[in-house]
Formats: structure tokens, C-alpha cells, sequence
């Protein structure tokens, strides 16, 4: 047996050297390489891909496309974009709808690729982000899994401590705002307290300072740029000033960061050190309370499923065995932006449902603008018959003319992105202020790649079927002038036609059913009055427990102030929640939290919250020992006629004066949890007020004025309730705004589909309309005849919208605890107005055509 | 005709054909000439000369019989033609000629 070459330099020699040449070279090398291997076998192989190698070279390889080869390519390609153009010129209706209709198309896609590239792109400027997680705990209750992102104080240090895999962990305060202070200046900014090695962890660039001490100690603080601009007025020699938070505490400027990008999740105005608020909190130095958050960064190849093993029963066996429905695990910090949903333990989305969907509304809307062009141009395919005639008799094969199409569709779509990309420049602010985003055009490799990307889909897309058909006459047929649509061509087109439709039907409906969840939401009845009431922080003298009880009393007796509280809850989702209430019957390993809603004398007035049973808090008695449940509360514990009863409260008795009637304070997606209200004037951190309607701005002036001569050096900040209400819901209204002008587009780009489509059917008809004018048909008659076959595929287009609508929008629905029901209307109401415009569409078409002077149209010929 | 001229290597080749007569082909030549001129040459320029010389017309080629040595591939034989001949013929006499000219120098 001889020896065989190496294979692959074989194959690669037979793969390009030319036909004519392959059998004497390749017989030589392999004599060559069957003698040189009997003295060297290696020496032999390697010899042969070298000799392999030496033939790639011009004389050797085959020429491209050696048999079939048009010599005349950029020839072809002058003439057919030359064909196109005058085809664009000579048809300037469908030229314009094509156009308008995929630039708008491609707009949107383009505006939607910006948003979503940019939700991705959140928080993934990380260096060290593949070793950042979070620590998430799961924690059991009687009804459900709840996944909580706060722990215990001591976590952070003790991982760091007992786990080798971890390489530094740090602990996070929420974030919160104050008033900060140099000598006559006050401004008020949002920051929160971290550990030192938030630097080591983060990203974000400390300018001045050392990262790995900036926030070492108790008494630095770390200042972005624009604050430094807002209090100093610059941002050179600021470090070592000192700085007054709350005119009581001073921390030095130790780190000048830059302000925090908006592709970050987190965002601050200035660190201060966690450890300077650790101190003499009981409830930041036990493993039962949790309050502030832990970021981990592992080490480089640690197992993370390993690590959430180890960590399950952490909390376990720090309490020594007495905590047991709390489950600690780790989730990647750069996930957590677009997937932070859990539900019962599982990770069930987040974000990334509004990314996904707004990618499908983007494809949908291409389409809708790709089946215009395929439709006009196969409807219109009898006006280009002679052109495809002539060429095929000439010689063109089937691969040339759809060469030759589908290049059509795609300089009509680089055009379209022309077009689009100016209209994506010229609304690009608009789009940023609904999306609350800084979206802007940059023309890096990334974007343009990603754009040519999409505009060459869109052409092939919106070519494929024309080309195609176009392609595939009969040149003898064709020239002979006898065409005419199969049955099954002319289906082809009014399938697309019914798509375009139910898609266009599918999105009124989601606007409509989107728009009355919203509406349903902020006018709810919440079980408490949230108009009128604004809220803000106990600051310097009114965070004094002695001067509260006074300062309220003052603010009550302002005119137009109707009453005031104070509360530790600012109603707006969970807050506070503990599971140490205790009740007869209630089994010891149940670890359900009740909603804490800790209040001062008069909150319940305050917020309008009516009692189902019993009395609210009174001065008039020492209430401190008394507690109101809710009644999901009352539900839950299973308690009958409960006022008058005692329950436990972190091991204190507490007798049940009231039952609140279910008021949401969470939003509506969730049920009604339970909850309590105690009085303990000290713990509470926001002053309420309820104004009188009507005159709130006056009345606002009156307290601020009062607030700044009470507590000099601070700055009244108020918020109002019902605002801070409607922000929960800031995603489900950028959706109902995004999908109104989404349905528009789709409505107005089926319709420029639909014009063209009715204007050709008039204009192919003209003959026969003529006649019937001439033996008598009313103008009337005409349009019906004309608009009786459009109506009656946009019919079905309803039939079929109708029910996928109807699931869709359930599937919605069903992620709100509380929400509408639908109604039949809102999908009727959908079909009848996709039904008028298409109908009005094609009727005005069809009214110039009946219009016209039957002796013009019957003269020629 | 294209060009007529002959370099110096394909002037090697083109000789080595005709010396070989009808037994002249890719590995034959190569071994041959590398055992001449005690030079070592790659395959690849001997093809890449054979074409050319083809491409003017020196030479004439035909594929003789299967044979199992070269994995099941024919040979191809080359042979001169009559204007290669005339060629080698001319490039000889020029030589030749203008050896002739040399003075009669002793070159100790």
C-alpha cells in the first residue's frame, strides 16, 4: 500500500486549482511526496502542503464562475438600477407609498433598536461585572415565596470572612436624600451610604481621591462633579472642605467621582461611608433584621451554583437553626436590571418583557411596510410584462431578473433608510421624553453594521416574494399579452393584505385595552385619599421627637392645611414588614410579614382611611399599646370579632382597637397584603399634609414660608402623594403611549398599502367601469362594486385579529392583582374603526374612478 | 503567437523536454534538472514554466496511461515542437555567435 498525502491539503488543492491543471499537478506531488517519504514520512507531509501552498496562485486557481460567468456584471448593474429609476419616476404613487411607507417602518424599527440596545446596554459597563452579583433572599410566607433584595448588616463582612470564593463584598444603604450644607449655602442632593470597597466593585471613576480609602473611616464623603458644581460652585480644590449633612453631621470631601452614567442602574450624587451609620444600630448588627443591600464580587472561576448551595442555609446557622424560611442566594448585578422578577422563587422576567415586546412590535411594523411594496409590485407586475417578456425571450435566465428585483427592493429600502434616519434624527427628542432615556444617533461601526443589517432584511424581505413571481413568466404568455392572475396569486396578495390588517386590528386593541388599565388604575379607589396630600422628610428641628407634637400643631393651624400627621410609610408599595405578630391559633413556623405601617396621632385622617370596625387612634387614650389590623390581616390570622382582642407584637401585648377597611399600598399588580398601624410617634420619618382643594399652591407658599423661619438651614422639599403614586406605573404608561403611536404607524402604513393597492384596481378596471356608466350604473353603484372586495377582506382580517386580541390582552390583565374586565366593545369599536378607514381608503379611490367621464375612458383604442 | 521570448529558466525546462523526448513530464524534469545543475528547484516553478512554454507553443503536451504510483492520476507528457526546436535553435546560434566574438585572450 502506497502512502496517501495529507487529506486536507489535498481537498484544498482540489478546491482551487483549476479543472485542467488538477490531474498533472496533483499526480506530480503525490510521485514527490511518495518518494520523499520513504526517507522522511514528516518531512514529506509537510513538504507536500507547502508544495500545496505554492500553487495558490493566480495561474493556478479557477476562475470565478468559470463556466456561466456574465463578463458584463457592471454593466447589468448600471442598467438595472437605471431600469429602476426610470420605473420610479415613471410610477411616482407607488415610488411615494413604498417609500413612506418603509422609511416610516424603518424609522420605528430604528427608534425601537436605539431603546432596546440600550436597555441591554444598562449597567453592563461594569469592568468586573461577570463577578458581580447581588445577594437576593428568598423568604417563605404562608401564601407565597417573596424574593427580597435586603440582608442582614452583618452579611457583607462575614462573607468575605468565611467564604474563600469571595474577593470582596460591600453593603448598601437605600438611597436616600438630604440637605447638605457649606457656611450660607444649603442644597439638597440624593446619595447613600456604601461600604469602603465600592470603588474596588463598581465601575465608576473616582477622579481625585483613592478608591481604596476613599470611603474608609467614618467621616468621608464622596462627591460627584455636578455636586460639587451645585454646592461649591466648582469642582477644583474641593477635596478636604468640609461638608454639614443635616447641619449635624460634618463629613470631609475625601473622592471626586464623575457623575454616574445614565447606562447605570444606580444612580448618587455622593457615597458616604456605611460604617458611620453601623454604629448603635441594634437592628444593622443581628442576623433577624435585614434593611440594606450586599453585592458580592467572587473570585475569577468560582462556581455559582456551588456558592448558592453554600449560602442557602446561611442565615440558618447564624441564628443557629432559628431562622429557617429565609433563603439566601446570589443573582448577577448586571441581570437584575432587565430580569428582577421572581415569583415564588422564580425568576419569571422583568424588564426584559418590555424589550422583547417592543422588538416584536418593531418586526411587525416592518412587515406591515414589507407587504406594501410586495403587493404593488405584483399587483403592478402587468405594466412591467413586456420589459420581463422581452428580456427572458432575449436570454435572461430566471436567476438574472430576480437579481435584478430583488436589487430593486433594496435601493428602494437603502432609500427608505435615508429617509427614516432623518425622521428618526427629527423625533429622536420626543422619543427620549417618553422614554425618559438620552438616546441619541452615533454613527459608530456597531449602528451602522446593525442598520445596513436591518434596511438589507427589510429589501430582501419586501423583494423576495416579487422576485420571485415576477420572475417566473412565461416569456411566450407574457408577450403575447395574455396574463392574467392565478387564483392563487391573487389569494397570495390578499393573505398579506389580511395580515396587515389583524396586525393593524391586534394593536388598536392593545391600545385600547392598555389605555383603560390606566385609567382604571389612577382613578381607582385606593381605600385612601391620596389627592392633596404632600409629604416630606422630618428634618433638623422637626426630627426632634419633643418638637414634633408642636411643629404639627403649627402646620394644622396654616389655612388651607385641613390636617397633619406623621408617618413612617410613605403608602406607596412595600416599606416596612415584620413577622412578629403573634395570634391565637397561629402556627409557630409560619413567617408571613405583615406590612408595618407605623403612624402618629390623626394619620388615618389624614390619608382618609376608613374603618370597617372598631375606632382609629385617640390622644384621649394611651393608644401606644393598641394596634388596627386591615381587614386582609384580620383575614389571614382567621380572627372573629377581633377588636377587643389581644394579640403579640414583637413579644408585646396589643389590643385590637380597629379594623381598617383593604387599602392598596403596594401597587395594583399585588393583592392587598396585611398590615397593622401602630402609634409610635418617635418612629416616624414623613410629615403628611392634607390640603384643602382648591388652593394648594397658595397654601404650599404658606407652609414653606412657615417651615423655612421654624427650621433655618433647610429647604422645604415636598413631594405629592399622588404623583409618587402614578410613578409605579411609569412602565405600563410608556407602553400605552408607545402603542398609540405604534398602532398609528401600523394603521397608516396598511392604509398607504390598501390606497395603492384600490388606486390600481380603479385604474385596471376603467374600462369596464366606463361601460357600466355608459349602460346606465349609478356612481354610487360603482364605489360599492369597487369597495366590496377590499371590505370584505378586511373583514376577515377582523375575524381574525379578533380573537388573538382578545388573548393577548388577558395575558396582559392577568398581571395586575386588580384590572378591568373587557369589554366587548373595545373590540368591536377596534374593528369598526380599522373597517371605516380601510373602507374610506378605498372609497375615495373608488370615487374618482366612478367620476370619470365614461366617453374618455372608452375612446382609446 | 504571443511572445516569442524565451527566459533563462523556461530555456532550462524547454531543453530538459526536448533532451527527455516523449519521457518529459513535471517530476521527471525536476529531477533531472536538479541532478544537472545539483540545484534544488520546487515543483510548482517547473508547472508554472511548462505552462507558459505551452501558452507560446514551444511544447505540446498529452496524458499517457493510469498508473497506481501517482494516487490513480495520469501523467502528462510534454513534447517539443517545431517552432520550440527552431527557438532553442535560434537562442544556441546567438550564443554561439557571439562566443565566437570573444578575443582569443588567455583567461589565466
Amino acid at each position: 500500500m502506497k502512502p496517501y498525502p495529507p487529506k486536507r491539503a489535498l481537498s484544498f488543492l482540489r478546491w482551487f486549482c483549476r479543472e485542467d491543471y488538477v490531474e498533472e499537478i496533483e499526480g506530480d506531488l503525490t510521485e514527490l511526496f511518495q518518494k520523499q517519504y520513504d526517507e522522511a514520512p514528516k518531512k514529506a507531509r509537510r513538504k507536500f502542503f507547502w508544495n500545496v501552498i505554492r500553487y495558490f496562485r493566480p495561474g493556478f486557481i479557477k476562475t470565478l464562475k468559470t463556466s456561466s460567468a456574465t463578463p458584463n456584471t457592471a454593466a447589468m448593474f448600471r442598467h438595472n438600477i437605471l431600469i429602476s429609476y426610470r420605473n420610479f419616476l415613471r410610477y411616482k404613487s407607488s415610488f411615494f407609498i413604498n417609500l413612506i411607507g418603509l422609511s416610516s417602518g424603518l424609522a420605528c424599527t430604528l427608534l425601537i433598536y436605539l431603546w432596546v440596545n440600550d436597555e441591554l446596554q444598562m449597567d453592563q459597563f461594569h469592568e468586573k461585572s461577570d463577578r458581580l452579583y447581588q445577594v437576593l433572599e428568598h423568604r417563605r410566607q404562608a401564601d407565597r415565596i417573596w424574593t427580597a433584595e435586603s440582608s442582614p448588616g452583618p452579611l457583607a463582612a462575614a462573607l468575605v470572612a468565611e467564604m474563600p470564593t469571595v474577593e470582596t463584598a460591600i453593603t448598601m444603604g437605600w438611597e436616600f436624600s438630604a440637605t447638605l450644607s457649606i457656611p450660607d449655602h444649603n442644597i439638597r442632593a440624593t446619595g447613600k451610604y456604601v461600604d469602603k470597597d465600592f470603588f474596588n466593585m463598581f465601575s465608576f471613576d473616582l477622579l481625585q481621591g483613592n478608591k481604596n480609602t476613599a470611603l474608609e473611616g467614618k467621616t468621608g464623603v464622596v462627591i460627584t462633579e455636578a455636586l460639587a458644581q451645585r454646592l461649591f460652585g466648582t469642582t477644583e480644590n474641593v477635596m478636604g472642605k468640609m461638608v454639614d449633612f443635616y447641619h449635624e453631621k460634618q463629613y470631609m470631601v475625601t473622592g471626586l467621582a464623575k457623575n454616574t452614567p445614565s447606562s447605570s442602574s444606580q444612580q448618587f450624587e455622593f457615597l458616604l461611608p456605611f460604617e458611620s451609620i453601623r454604629e448603635g444600630r441594634q437592628w444593622l448588627q443581628n442576623w433577624e433584621n435585614t434593611g440594606p443591600t450586599t453585592y458580592i464580587l467572587l473570585k475569577p472561576g468560582t462556581d455559582v451554583q456551588a456558592f448558592n448551595d453554600q449560602i442557602a442555609d446561611y442565615i440558618k446557622r447564624k441564628t443557629e437553626g432559628e431562622v429557617t424560611y429565609r433563603t439566601q442566594f446570589i443573582a448577577p448585578y448586571t441581570s437584575r436590571y432587565l430580569y428582577g422578577k421572581y415569583e415564588n422563587a422564580v425568576l419569571v422576567g422583568g424588564r426584559i418583557t418590555y424589550v422583547k415586546l417592543f422588538s416584536i412590535i418593531a418586526v411587525f411594523i416592518l412587515i406591515i411596510a414589507c407587504i406594501n411594496f410586495m403587493n404593488l409590485s405584483t399587483a403592478r407586475a402587468s405594466r412591467r410584462l413586456k420589459e420581463i417578456g422581452i428580456k427572458k425571450a432575449v436570454g435572461a435566465g430566471r436567476r438574472t431578473l430576480m437579481y435584478q428585483h430583488l436589487g430593486e427592493a433594496l435601493l428602494l429600502s437603502f432609500l427608505s433608510l435615508v429617509v427614516a434616519v432623518g425622521l428618526v434624527a427629527l423625533l429622536l427628542p420626543q422619543f427620549n421624553i417618553i422614554t425618559n432615556k438620552q438616546l441619541a444617533l452615533r454613527f459608530d461601526g456597531q449602528f451602522i453594521l446593525a442598520i445596513a443589517a436591518i434596511t438589507a432584511a427589510t429589501g430582501l424581505l419586501a423583494g423576495s416574494y416579487p422576485a420571485l413571481y415576477l420572475s417566473g413568466f412565461n416569456p411566450s404568455a407574457v408577450l403575447k399579452g395574455k396574463f392574467s392572475n392565478s387564483l392563487g396569486e391573487l389569494w397570495a396578495r390578499k393573505g398579506l393584505v389580511i395580515f396587515q390588517f389583524a396586525l393593524s386590528v391586534i394593536f388598536i386593541v392593545s391600545v385600547v385595552v392598555v389605555y383603560k388599565q390606566i385609567e382604571y388604575i389612577q382613578s381607582k379607589s385606593l381605600g385612601y385619599d391620596r389627592e392633596n396630600v404632600i409629604y416630606f422628610d422630618r428634618e433638623g428641628r422637626t426630627e426632634n421627637n419633643d418638637n414634633l407634637e408642636s411643629f404639627l400643631a403649627e402646620i394644622r393651624s396654616i389655612p388651607g392645611v385641613i390636617t397633619a400627621s406623621s408617618t413612617q410609610h410613605d403608602m406607596t408599595g412595600h416599606n416596612s414588614g415584620t413577622s412578629g405578630v403573634e395570634w391565637p391559633g397561629k402556627d409557630p413556623n409560619d413567617k408571613t410579614e405583615f406590612e408595618n405601617v407605623t403612624v402618629n396621632y390623626e394619620m388615618m385622617e389624614t390619608l382618609g382611611i376608613t374603618m370597617a370596625q372598631g375606632r382609629t387612634f385617640s390622644r384621649n387614650f394611651t393608644d401606644t399599646a393598641r394596634i388596627i389590623f386591615n381587614e386582609a390581616a384580620v383575614a389571614f390570622m382567621g380572627l372573629e370579632d377581633p377588636v377587643g382582642k389581644t394579640v403579640k407584637l414583637w413579644g408585646h401585648n396589643m389590643e385590637i382597637i380597629g379594623v381598617a377597611k383593604n387599602f392598596n399600598f403596594e401597587s395594583l399588580r399585588e393583592n392587598v397584603r396585611p398590615a397593622f398601624f401602630r402609634v409610635d410617634p418617635a418612629s416616624t420619618y414623613l410629615v403628611m399634609v392634607k390640603l384643602a382643594p382648591g388652593e394648594q399652591g397658595e397654601t404650599i407658599k404658606k407652609i414653606n414660608s412657615f417651615y423655612e423661619k421654624y427650621n433655618p438651614g433647610f429647604t422645604f422639599d415636598y413631594k405629592f402623594l399622588d404623583a409618587e403614586y402614578q410613578d409605579q406605573y411609569v412602565a405600563e404608561q410608556r407602553v400605552a403611549t408607545l402603542s398609540r403611536y405604534f398602532a398609528g404607524l401600523a394603521i397608516l402604513i396598511s392604509c398607504l398599502g390598501l390606497f395603492g393597492l384600490a388606486a390600481f384596481t380603479a385604474e385596471r378596471r376603467q374600462k369596464e367601469i366606463g361601460i357600466r356608466k355608459a349602460l346606465g350604473a349609478g356612481e354610487l353603484g360603482i364605489v360599492f362594486l369597487l369597495s366590496q372586495d377590499f371590505t370584505r377582506i378586511v373583514l376577515m382580517a377582523i375575524v381574525i385579529a379578533l380573537p388573538t386580541s382578545y388573548i393577548l390582552s388577558t395575558y396582559w390583565l392577568s398581571n395586575f392583582a386588580f384590572h378591568i374586565t373587557l369589554q366587548w366593545w373595545y373590540f368591536i369599536s377596534a374593528g369598526l374603526i380599522a373597517l371605516s378607514i380601510a373602507f374610506l381608503t378605498v372609497a375615495t379611490q373608488a370615487m374618482k374612478a366612478a367620476g370619470l367621464n365614461p366617453t374618455q375612458s372608452l375612446r382609446m383604442d | 503567437m504571443k511572445d516569442q521570448s524565451l527566459g533563462e529558466f523556461e530555456e532550462l525546462v524547454l531543453l530538459m523536454v526536448a533532451a527527455l523526448h516523449d519521457e518529459a513530464y513535471g517530476v521527471a524534469i525536476l529531477e533531472n534538472l536538479e541532478e544537472k545543475l545539483e540545484k534544488k528547484y520546487n515543483i510548482s516553478a517547473i508547472h508554472v514554466a511548462l505552462k507558459r512554454l505551452e501558452d507560446k507553443s514551444f511544447v505540446q503536451s498529452r496524458f499517457g496511461g493510469i498508473t497506481q504510483d501517482r494516487g490513480g492520476r495520469r501523467k502528462k507528457f510534454y513534447v517539443i515542437t517545431a517552432l520550440g526546436k527552431r527557438m532553442l535553435d535560434q537562442q544556441y546560434e546567438i550564443r554561439t555567435s557571439i562566443y565566437n566574438q570573444i578575443p582569443k585572450i588567455s583567461f589565466s
